[in-house]
């Protein structure tokens, strides 16, 4: 797929009107709170979101003011919810659902990947699918197997799927608007380890364009990829190497597919050493992916081989400490990157 | 029924019976890639619902329904040559080519698409279902499932969700008796589907499939209580297919028989209509009329070009294009 031609914004302060500490979860809310004032054809469907606002808060106070008719309480059911929201997308509507944790998004996999990601296409344009569907995923608080991975490789490898990760609240809500205002389906990952993170956040409407990456935080001397809470760990070994006098470049992806490349290899043809970070087990993913791209676009320029940090390839464990056992930490990036720099 | 209106269904189902024969005939030739399924044998069932499906209402169509699709186009202004053309890959094709047999889409008349992961669409059409009745349109949105997708756990999803919405959704079931080769009383509950769907309190019937007239009946009966905002409603047609698996037939002698002859729906209508005292010519004029309707759309799609190869690529996303070679 082609990567988006023009240049990404530069990290600076962002013209804002009124600006306060907002957390991810606020800022998501809001986010939705704005769009359906906005768009008519737009209802939000899922579990528990409706008078309890969803088990992390995402929808609280959008039943009252929308009615249940615009946010919609469902059973067990999760093929149902993406069916029911790819069928009333087919005839123009804009729905939101949420999947309360996305290792559920089992359930719902065909609907996804051979329905709402195919139709436009195998249907040859005459129908569309503009669903977002918003999704817990991650670990960091002990959820166990079932409640704490990081589902992007699932979908990573189905055209027509968009995958969106923000890492940081200012981002999580423009992206979403820039998803439902999107044609085509989103699947939206909202870290859990990042709901409760705060920053300044814009109240107003605004969008974070999709498939384009954001540098974090500038450097000369390796560049390390990551999304969501990666993108936080990234930067806190950025802080410790830059003590050792090592500059680090963090990308943040923000979009997983189609994601920016051009981004990537623009800072990695720069700093000539790679470092590509990723919650997932290693096998397979977007560390596979991104270290494969960086390979294949920017050998002559790089030092020696991409570094990788990804989880361990194993399901995630119940216990705290077996869970960071095989969990990325600042600590083991920055070690990623001092060996790019031949300092370990 | 009034004569007319039995011979219209008479034709209807010639329509279908000489397109599944052309196209057969067709796919033994190597003319026709992928797989086939037929509907010959449930043109009544199908006949029926085409019968009553406006423009502006919805229907999933099974593996088994390209007659249905064409029909639907013929009723609403169009000729289902565009559907042939699919069958056979063609750029003239309703999807381009892009589709085929089992991704036949046509929104012009209300046709939503196959899906070929069977059964799926008993989640999708909840959605259409939805949208219809949040914007308080009298309009019907319907899922033509064989008895085989009643094993699948969307079934109770949707047919849950449509009640507890009062979702305006028609589930037409086609109980033919087999999932490819699974007795439907060894691979559900209960071989009557419909005692299965009672649970979820909506109107259940089980009619003659292959009756012309009592299908008929029962559609109309399902659309007038959907249309009234009265909710969804569950039919299952009890019928027959003609085809047996990819490997050959595998039901007794006995059991073709009946179906085929005993109890065909295009013998039976005709045997009522002769008794109406409709001349036999009159019914052989309608079956050649149709064969050659056929015929002529089976020559328009062998004539039809391929699809251009930018195809390939396009409609990936609406956001973003996807590079070629
Ligand atoms: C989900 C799914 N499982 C399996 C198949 C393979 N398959 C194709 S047709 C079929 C049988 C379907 O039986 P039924 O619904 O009774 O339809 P029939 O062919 O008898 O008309 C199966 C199992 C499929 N296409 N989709
Ligand atoms: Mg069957």
């Amino acid at each position: 797929m082609t990567a988006p031609t023009e240049p990404h914004p530069k990290p600076g302060p962002r013209k804002t009107r009124k600006t306060r500490k907002t957390s991810m979860v606020k800022a998501l809310n809001g986010a939705l709170d704005l769009a359906m004032e906005r768009f008519p054809e737009m209802f939000l469907i899922g579990e528990s979101i409706g008078e309890l606002g969803g088990d992390f808060g995402v929808t609280r106070r959008l039943w009252a003011k929308y009615g249940a008719d615009r946010v919609r309480d469902t059973p067990l059911s999760e093929a149902a919810i993406i069916g029911t929201s790819v069928g009333a997308a087919m005839v123009g509507m804009r729905p939101v659902a949420e999947i309360m944790f996305a290792d559920f998004l089992g359930e719902c996999y065909d609907q996804i990947v051979n329905n709402a990601a195919k139709l436009h296409y195998m249907f040859d344009g005459q129908f569309s699918a503009p669903l977002v569907i918003r999704t817990a995923c991650g670990a960091g608080f002990g959820g166990g197997p079932h409640h704490s991975q990081s589902v992007e490789g699932w979908f990573m490898n189905i055209p027509g799927i968009v995958i969106v990760a923000p890492s940081n609240p200012a981002d999580a809500k423009g992206l979403l608007l820039a998803a439902i205002e999107s044609d085509d389906p989103v699947l939206f990952l909202e870290h859990k380890a990042l709901y409760r993170s705060r920053a300044e956040v814009d109240p107003g409407y605004y969008t974070v364009p999709l498939g384009r990456a954001a540098v974090a935080r500038e450097g000369t001397d390796v560049t390390v990829v990551g999304t969501m809470r990666m993108v936080p760990m990234a930067l806190e070994a950025a802080a410790v190497l830059a003590g050792e006098g090592i500059s680090v470049e963090v990308v943040d992806l923000r979009t997983i597919r189609p994601y920016d490349a051009e981004t990537v290899v623009e800072s990695v043809n720069r700093t000539g050493r790679a470092v590509v970070v990723n919650e997932a087990p290693g096998t397979g993913g977007l560390g596979a992916e991104l270290s494969a791209r960086i390979h294949e676009e920017c050998f002559h320029r790089l030092s020696g081989p991409v570094g990788r940090v990804d989880a361990l390839d194993t399901p995630i464990p119940f216990s705290v400490p077996l869970e960071n056992a095989i969990m990325p930490n600042p600590a083991i990036i920055a070690d990623a990157v001092r060996r790019q720099m031949g300092r370990s | 029924m009034d004569i007319g209106r039995q011979l219209d269904l008479y034709r209807d189902m010639w329509t279908i019976r000489a397109f599944e024969q052309g196209l057969e005939r067709e796919f033994e030739a190597g003319n026709v890639p992928g797989m086939l399924h037929t509907g010959l044998g449930q043109e009544a069932t199908q006949a029926a619902l085409a019968a009553h499906l406006e423009a502006t209402d919805c229907f999933f169509p099974d593996h088994r329904c390209h007659g249905l699709n064409a029909l639907a186009q013929q009723r609403h202004g169009g000729d289902g040559r565009s559907i042939m053309a699919e069958l056979f890959g063609r750029a003239t094709g309703v999807c381009s080519g892009k589709g085929g047999s089992l991704h036949s889409a046509d929104p012009s008349v209300g046709n939503f698409g196959d899906n070929a992961v069977e059964g799926s669409y008993m989640a999708t059409v909840l959605g259409v279902a939805l949208a219809y009745k949040l914007r308080r349109q009298d309009r019907v949105a319907c899922a033509v499932i064989g008895d085989g997708t009643v094993g699948r756990g969307e079934f109770h999803e949707s047919l849950n969700m449509a009640a507890i919405w009062d979702l305006p959704v028609l589930y037409a079931c086609l109980n033919n008796g087999y999932a490819i080769s699974l007795p439907a009383a060894q691979g559900l509950a209960s071989a009557d589907i419909v005692d299965l769907a009672r649970g979820y309190g909506f109107p259940c019937v089980q009619v003659d499939g292959n009756d012309i007239v009592e299908a008929t009946e029962a559609v109309a009966t399902a659309f007038d209580h959907i249309r009234s905002g009265r909710g969804p409603y569950f039919i299952e047609f009890i019928t027959w297919r003609w085809q047996g698996v990819f490997s050959g037939e595998f039901r007794s002698d006995e059991e073709v028989k009946y179906w085929k002859v005993d109890h065909d729906p295009i013998l039976m209508a005709a045997e009522k209509l002769l008794r109406l005292d409709v001349p036999e010519d009159r019914l052989h004029a309608i079956e050649s009329a149709e064969r050659e309707r056929i015929e002529e759309w089976i020559r328009f799609a062998k004539d039809s070009p391929e699809p251009d190869l930018a195809k390939a690529t396009a409609d990936v996303y609406i956001g973003w294009e996807v590079a070629g070679r």
